[in-house]
């Protein structure tokens, strides 16, 4: 029995403790379930927060991607804005300064050179600002050209000359025998020696910069290596550290003391690596700096687009009945006068267009020799007119130069202009494009017969400045006198002179054969009765109000009534 | 307490002794929990020392020597029942040291509210281990029964001091484990 009751206790002891257990397994499963609703809410809730910032993150980086691209569309047009005026700064500078040396006035050269140079600091500085906003942007094209690296340098060296004299420094060069030729961008590493050396210039006084070149090849690893060393401040291995970044100089008083931005060292390395190189240094305080450009001798073609049309050189001028004419297509007015100005001065005869619509009507009626095109303009845009141009059978052959603030050059040539400049328009490169795609106006003969000594030595000026070989005449007698010694393709005649008058200096003139045709302008500061009108008989190409005009828009005005005359008489 | 080491303890009676043993020894103890376990309960400590005061009454063996004895005999049990505890160990001391980091963590895991005692290690020198135990609850000597379990189940020859550091209330002791260089 007692094994009975023993056995009892212990199966009820088993089964008390089963039931504990069980009821510890439910506890436990219902914390398990708990804490799973309380995980999935966690989770959710994690989601939901996921989401958020998702969505956060998303927004702000479109608001990053909008706000960069804000910036550069503000670059963009900042940089327009700001090269605009700057254009006509130097321009008209330029022409001052020309007309101080024509006039001789050292007074005036002075101060206009000064304007000049301040012009041409502040493009360079907006121009590097431009072009590290560009690179980062990834936005900068290197064009390729097969180059001698040897002449590159040395033309770069000589830039520098003036940098190096200023402190008194002696330039050495140490080229290595055969530099050979190489595969790069010239005017981006000439950029980046230049900015080398004038480094180098600015940091040292009465020391020596050396420009070193060697070629590093092995097999298929082929280096163009450049070396500026100097013997100049030199720098602590902390302003070294901070040397390559932007708007960083050695140190703030450095700014101070030797100017600049900062971002011209930041710019040469980031060009040297789009081009596939490094610039590295190594510097001492006190004792010198010594920089390294290292660039393969073929840049990939990857990293750039070749310019397509170039190599077909010039093209022919489109017709021989406007073999000087040249259009300007330009919205901005101070461009367009500087253009006049200039191409007139040159012997062109000049015809402009504010706009794309206009630009094409007047290539269409006129057949320029060459065509000048802004890209930035309301409504038709350069591009599109580009496209017109080099599309439309009769108008494809006109040479077209492109006349730009932006940097587009490949994309000019593809679309196939025939030559690429920025603005401020550097004039001996216009010059130089002129010569080649258009016939110079030939020298011609003109006759002035005009009283007033002063009017009379301006207006020869004019007309040589017109390319013009001028005689001159103070009245209608010598005039007269003139034209029988030799003939004259244009007068420029006075109405009010003693001796013989211009009325009748004009009716002795037509009477004879060789001066029947001869165009003449009335240059007078006389009110003109009608009388006098009858007198002239239209016998007169124009009549001129002194006073009225200046010298380049009189200029013009002469250049478009000769070219009218001269269409007229071959039709 | 957890509740494995009543049922282990009463099994191991009915396995050492008799049923009847363990029967007996539950009707005379006074125990709240009515002598009732099950392993994932969890229980007062005060009914393990009655429980081996009880078992100590009816055999004549010294309370002592019954929880270091309990204490060997629990080893080789959970070497049974937790052969995962047991993976890539190769010896006593390399087990002994790992009850801090590593079983008593995973012991945590599942049971959060667990108060279980601390094993200090310290190697003063090669081939020698100092555990110290330190405890809320007087059961140094089950610690120590636990420690020989071990080393017997490595079968090693290890020499074991013991050094009391409760005043002989058994809630904290250092263990001086040393290898025994065997005879070539």
């Amino acid at each position: 029995l007692s094994d009975v009751e023993q056995l009892k206790r212990r199966l009820e002891r088993e089964r008390q403790a089963r039931k504990a257990a069980e009821a510890i397994a439910e506890e436990k499963t219902r914390e398990i379930y708990q804490t799973n609703i309380q995980l999935q809410q966690l989770n959710s809730r994690l989601e939901e927060l996921v989401r958020q910032r998702t969505a956060e993150l998303a927004a702000a980086h479109d608001e990053a991607v909008r706000a960069s691209q804000a910036k550069s569309h503000f670059l963009a047009n900042m940089s327009h804005e700001l090269r605009t005026p700057l254009n006509a700064i130097i321009g008209i500078a330029e022409m001052l300064r020309d007309d101080a040396v024509d006039d001789d006035r050292p007074d005036l050269l002075e101060p206009l050179e000064r304007i000049h140079r301040a012009g041409h600091h502040l493009l360079h500085l907006i121009n590097e600002i431009l072009d590290l906003s560009k690179i980062e942007a990834g936005k900068l094209e290197l064009s390729l050209e097969e180059v001698e690296p040897a002449s590159l340098l040395r033309d770069a060296l000589v830039t520098a000359e003036p940098l190096a004299a200023r402190n008194g420094n002696r330039l050495e060069t140490r080229f290595a025998q055969d530099l050979g030729r190489i595969q790069t961008d010239p005017l981006r590493l000439r950029q980046i020696v230049l900015n080398l050396l004038s480094n180098a210039c600015k940091f040292t006084e009465q020391g020596t910069v050396t420009l070193e070149a060697w070629r590093e090849d092995m097999d298929e690893d082929r280096w163009l290596v450049v070396g500026v060393a100097d013997t100049g401040i030199g720098m602590t291995p902390d302003q070294l550290d901070r040397l390559f970044q932007e708007f960083s100089q050695a140190d703030a008083s450095t700014t101070r003391k030797y100017g600049g931005t900062g971002l011209g060292l930041a710019i040469s390395r980031k060009l040297a690596r789009l081009m596939g190189g490094d610039i590295t240094v190594e510097s001492t305080l006190g004792q010198g700096s010594r920089f390294v450009i290292r660039i393969p001798a073929r840049t990939a073609s990857a990293m750039a687009t070749m310019p397509v049309a170039t190599a077909d050189g010039p093209r022919e001028p489109a017709s021989a009945a406007a073999k000087n004419r040249v259009l300007v297509i330009d919205d901005e007015e101070t461009v367009r006068d500087l253009m006049r100005r200039f191409l007139t001065r040159e012997g062109f005869e000049v015809v402009t267009a504010a706009d794309g619509e206009e630009g094409l009507r007047l290539a269409r009626d006129l057949r320029p020799a060459l065509i000048t095109l802004d890209v930035l303009m309301p409504g038709l845009d350069g591009w599109a007119v580009l496209k017109e141009l080099t599309g439309t059978p009769a108008l494809a052959d006109i040479p077209v130069v492109m006349l730009t603030i932006l940097e587009e050059k490949n994309r000019g040539y593809a679309l196939g202009a025939s030559d690429y400049l920025t603005k401020p328009i550097d004039r001996d490169r216009l010059r130089a494009l002129l010569g080649r795609y258009c016939e110079a106006a030939v020298a011609k003969q003109a006759l002035v017969v005009e009283d007033d000594p002063d009017l009379r030595a301006w207006l020869c000026r004019l007309l040589r400045e017109g390319g013009w070989t001028v005689a001159e005449a103070e009245n209608g007698r010598v005039g007269l006198a003139c034209l029988a010694a030799s003939p004259t393709d244009l007068v420029l005649l006075d109405l009010m002179m003693p001796e013989i008058d211009g009325f009748e200096f004009l009716e002795r003139l037509r009477s004879t054969e060789a001066g029947r045709h001869v165009p003449v302008i009335v240059v007078t500061a006389a009110e003109m009765s009608d009388r006098d009108r009858q007198r002239l008989n239209g016998g007169v190409l124009r009549i001129l109000q002194k006073g009225g005009h200046d010298r380049d828009q009189l200029l013009a005005e002469l250049h478009a009534l000769l070219a009218a005359h001269g269409s007229r008489q071959a039709a | 307490m957890k509740g494995i080491v009543f049922t282990e303890f009463l099994e191991m009676i009915e396995n050492k002794f008799s049923p009847e043993m363990a029967d007996r020894i539950i009707e005379q103890a006074d125990l709240r929990s009515g002598g009732i376990y099950t392993a994932v309960g969890t229980y007062d400590h005060s009914e393990m020392i009655e429980l081996a005061s009880r078992l100590s009454d009816e055999t004549g063996i010294a309370p002592a020597e019954i929880m270091r004895s309990f204490g060997m005999y629990l080893f080789e049990r959970f070497y049974t029942m937790f052969p995962i505890y047991f993976d890539r160990v190769s010896s006593s001391f390399d087990f002994l040291q790992r009850i801090e980091g590593y079983i008593h963590v995973e012991v945590r895991k599942l049971y959060p509210e667990a108060e279980l005692p601390s094993f200090a290690c310290a190697t003063p020198h090669p081939g020698c281990l100092r555990l110290t135990y330190r405890s809320a609850r007087p059961f140094a000597v089950l610690a120590e029964g636990l420690i020989r379990g071990c080393i017997a189940h490595y079968g090693e020859a290890v020499d074991i001091e013991v050094e009391d550091l409760s005043d002989g209330t058994g809630t904290a002791a250092r263990f001086l484990l040393t290898k025994r260089d065997l005879p070539p």
